[in-house]
């Protein structure tokens, strides 16, 4: 009796776990709901039109920023250089505008090009002199936030102008943030890099095996280099978005984007050795990670045992997602 | 004698040590010439620096470990927080003694450090991303424990800490060189060379019949005495409790054991880290006396505090470049060194045959 009963718990484990490996996109989508059911039935206030806009916009943000993290853990690298590229770009942005509208596309053009330029930076860094990728995009990180601290004095420049806001945060239908306009223009252009383009397969095959693609003629370290080229212009043009979501900026705003981004995309399935993952998957994870952080405010926890709830959740939805293979194995 | 010398060098430069190394003493020229040799040589300085940069150093030495080992933690720093609040709290709540305060700070340590290798160990989980978890775990623990900074320690205490005995050796660095002695004596057990096979190759470890699993824990454990000892540094060196100091120790030990040479498993030694630890202390240093040299010397000149984190931020990145010279040329070594074992054993090789014919 007893035998039967534990056959029957190891099968439905490996069913969730079979499930989770093969579509943890949707088990993030339902990991999601489950918690924010969880919420609602715990404080029914939660569930109103301005908490469902302020989600949506969260997640939109993150998965924006995930997007570059993305491609970057799929050709075997990291990036830690996306909350310092997103503040370096939101101050850009606001010191350009001076809450004036007009200055749109003077904005746009200087935040991707400086954005580039550190994307680059963390390319050659990683690729071309071989340093590991995760200590030298966070000294480059350091370096970025030190520059907005020199820059700025430490103290916020100017405002988003009132189109760009308006442009971000006006709503549709009454509650989806017109945020989600620009999601039509970034998430085709994430998908077709990813899955159309002649560099998405490439960018697979390298974080697969690198030796293996360089001898297939695949220039390798071009196409590092250019993910990680791709994943700063990301970062910085969220971060422009996410001034006109919070219409000023401070230094080191959105430091917590780095390692949310990172969370988001390897809760989505993507694998840390590079070759394997999704961008749907990346913006799944993204929504779990944004609906956690709703409940534990919503829940009213103070900020210690919300900032534990929050390590103890990631740290078993990490044990859900992502764990190495055994020695044995 | 000077050949032997030479020679002793030579060695010196094949080993990992020597990229920290060679970082360290420019860093040191530097100070020294920017600050002027013989108040950057005096007892006093010198006590000053180290009393205020032993947790990090002591850090740094935990952290070198864990990458010897081929894992790490990010959240090493916020740890350091943790022994700090539990020393000062159970002296102020429970009134207990000084010494039975620390072996709580320890004990505390001891238990994160345990938890850690089991996510990391057991679970599996890629250290980088269970260690940035328990930051937040740890942070929310220390403002459980100490919501808003307070307490204090004993007079007696953290005045010994600051002292200069004798008039010329520091207390820090007594400390320090127990640390050491403590490091000195695993690394002459068998726990020693295990740590290379584990970090080298965690399966190779285990088909030659080394339990990766044991020896991580081990590396671990240590790891939470040294960090438990720098807590007990920190609180002497603040004299009083704060919950969310030090958090930036985690990224910044892990910088200082890549400048001094370590590389993710089974690469370099205790000295890489502790040059490269060293290395980023005296560029600190030398930065803050450049500053108030650029002050004294330019009338009217000023500029923010972020001026400096800015000037040590982009040399510690710089330092990271640096690395890759060195350590290029000793990876160069190693290779005509593999290259010429291997020429030689050809050639025995070809000898044999020839005398067989």
């Amino acid at each position: 009796m007893v035998q039967t009963h534990s056959v029957k718990k190891m099968t439905f484990l490996q069913k969730v776990n079979g499930f989770i490996q093969k579509s943890p996109a949707r088990m993030a989508i339902i990991i999601a709901t489950l918690l924010y059911g969880i919420t609602v039935a715990m404080v029914p206030t939660a569930l109103n039109l301005s908490a469902i806009t302020s989600i949506i916009m969260l997640t939109l943000l993150l998965s924006f920023a995930s997007a570059g993290q993305t491609i970057v853990l799929i050709a075997g690298g990291m990036d830690f250089t996306v909350g310092a590229v997103m503040s370096a770009g939101a101050i850009i942005t606001t010191a350009i505008m001076n809450g004036q509208d007009g200055n749109f596309v003077k904005t746009l053009v200087v935040v991707l090009l400086s954005s580039a330029g550190i994307g680059l930076l963390n390319g050659i860094c990683t690729v071309k002199i071989g340093l590991p990728a995760m200590i030298v995009t966070m000294a480059i990180s350091n370096v970025v936030n030190r520059l907005t601290y020199v820059l700025t004095d430490g103290s916020p420049l100017g405002y988003a102008s009132p189109a760009f806001i308006k442009s971000v945060t006006s709503k549709i239908l009454g509650f989806v943030p017109s945020l989600a306009l620009y999601g039509l223009v970034i998430f085709p252009i994430v998908f077709y890099l990813l899955y159309f383009s002649r560099l998405g397969k490439q960018v697979y095959l390298v974080g697969n095996n690198d030796n293996a693609a360089r001898l297939n003629g695949i220039n390798t370290s071009k196409v590092k280099i250019l993910t990680y080229v791709i994943s700063a212009t990301l970062s910085g043009f969220t971060g422009m978005l996410g001034a006109g979501y919070m219409q000023s900026a401070k230094c080191q705003m959105f430091d917590g984007y780095a390692f949310n981004s990172l969370i988001a995309v390897i809760v989505g399935g993507t694998a840390l050795s590079g070759g394997v993952g999704t961008y749907t998957g990346s913006i799944a994870g993204a929504l779990l990670m944004v609906v956690l952080t709703n409940m534990l405010t919503a829940l009213s926890l103070s900020q210690p045992v919300r900032n534990i709830a929050m390590g103890i959740v990631m740290i078993s939805l990490l044990i859900l997602y992502n764990r190495e293979k055994s020695v044995r194995q | 004698m000077t050949l032997a010398i030479k020679d002793a060098f030579q060695r010196f430069r094949r080993t990992p040590a020597f990229t920290g190394f060679s970082l360290f003493v420019l860093a040191l020229i530097l100070n020294a010439a920017i600050q002027g040799p013989a108040k950057f040589l005096s007892p006093r300085s010198f006590n000053t620096l180290l009393a205020t940069n032993l947790p990090f150093l002591i850090v740094v030495m935990g952290q070198s470990i864990l990458l010897l080992v081929g894992t790490l933690d990010i959240s090493i720093g916020i740890q350091l927080a943790l022994v700090n609040v539990v020393v000062v709290m159970t002296i102020q709540e429970w009134g207990v003694s000084f010494w039975t305060g620390c072996l709580f700070g320890i004990t505390a340590s001891l238990l994160i450090s345990v938890l850690l290798w089991v996510s990391v160990s057991i679970f599996r989980l890629p250290a980088l991303l269970a260690s940035f978890s328990m930051t937040y775990i740890i942070k929310g623990i220390n403002v459980l424990i100490m919501p808003v900074p307070q307490g204090k320690i004993e007079r007696v205490f953290y005045r010994t800490y600051d002292r200069l005995l004798f008039g010329v050796v520091p207390f820090s660095l007594l400390i320090f060189i127990f640390v050491l002695l403590i490091w000195y004596y695993f690394k002459r057990t068998r726990f020693g060379t295990n740590i290379y096979a584990v970090g080298a190759d965690r399966r190779n470890a285990f088909a030659a019949g080394i339990s990766p699993k044991w020896v991580t824990l081990q590396a671990f454990l240590i790891k939470g005495l040294f960090v438990g000892i720098a807590g007990i540094c920190l609180t002497l060196l603040t004299a009083s409790g704060n919950p969310i100091q030090a958090e930036d120790y985690g990224i910044k030990s892990l910088s200082a054991c890549i400048i001094g040479g370590l590389g993710f498993g089974g690469w370099g030694s205790m000295a890489c880290g502790l040059f490269g630890g060293s290395f980023l202390i005296i560029i600190q240093n030398t930065v803050y006396y450049f500053f108030t040299m650029l002050y004294k010397l330019i009338p009217g000149f000023s500029v923010t505090t972020y001026w400096h984190n800015f000037v040590s931020d982009v040399i510690i990145f710089l330092g990271l470049l640096m690395t890759i010279v060195t350590a290029k040329g000793q990876r160069e070594a190693l290779r005509q060194g593999i290259a010429q074992q291997l020429k030689q054993k050809k050639e025995d090789f070809g000898g044999k045959n020839g005398s067989n014919a």
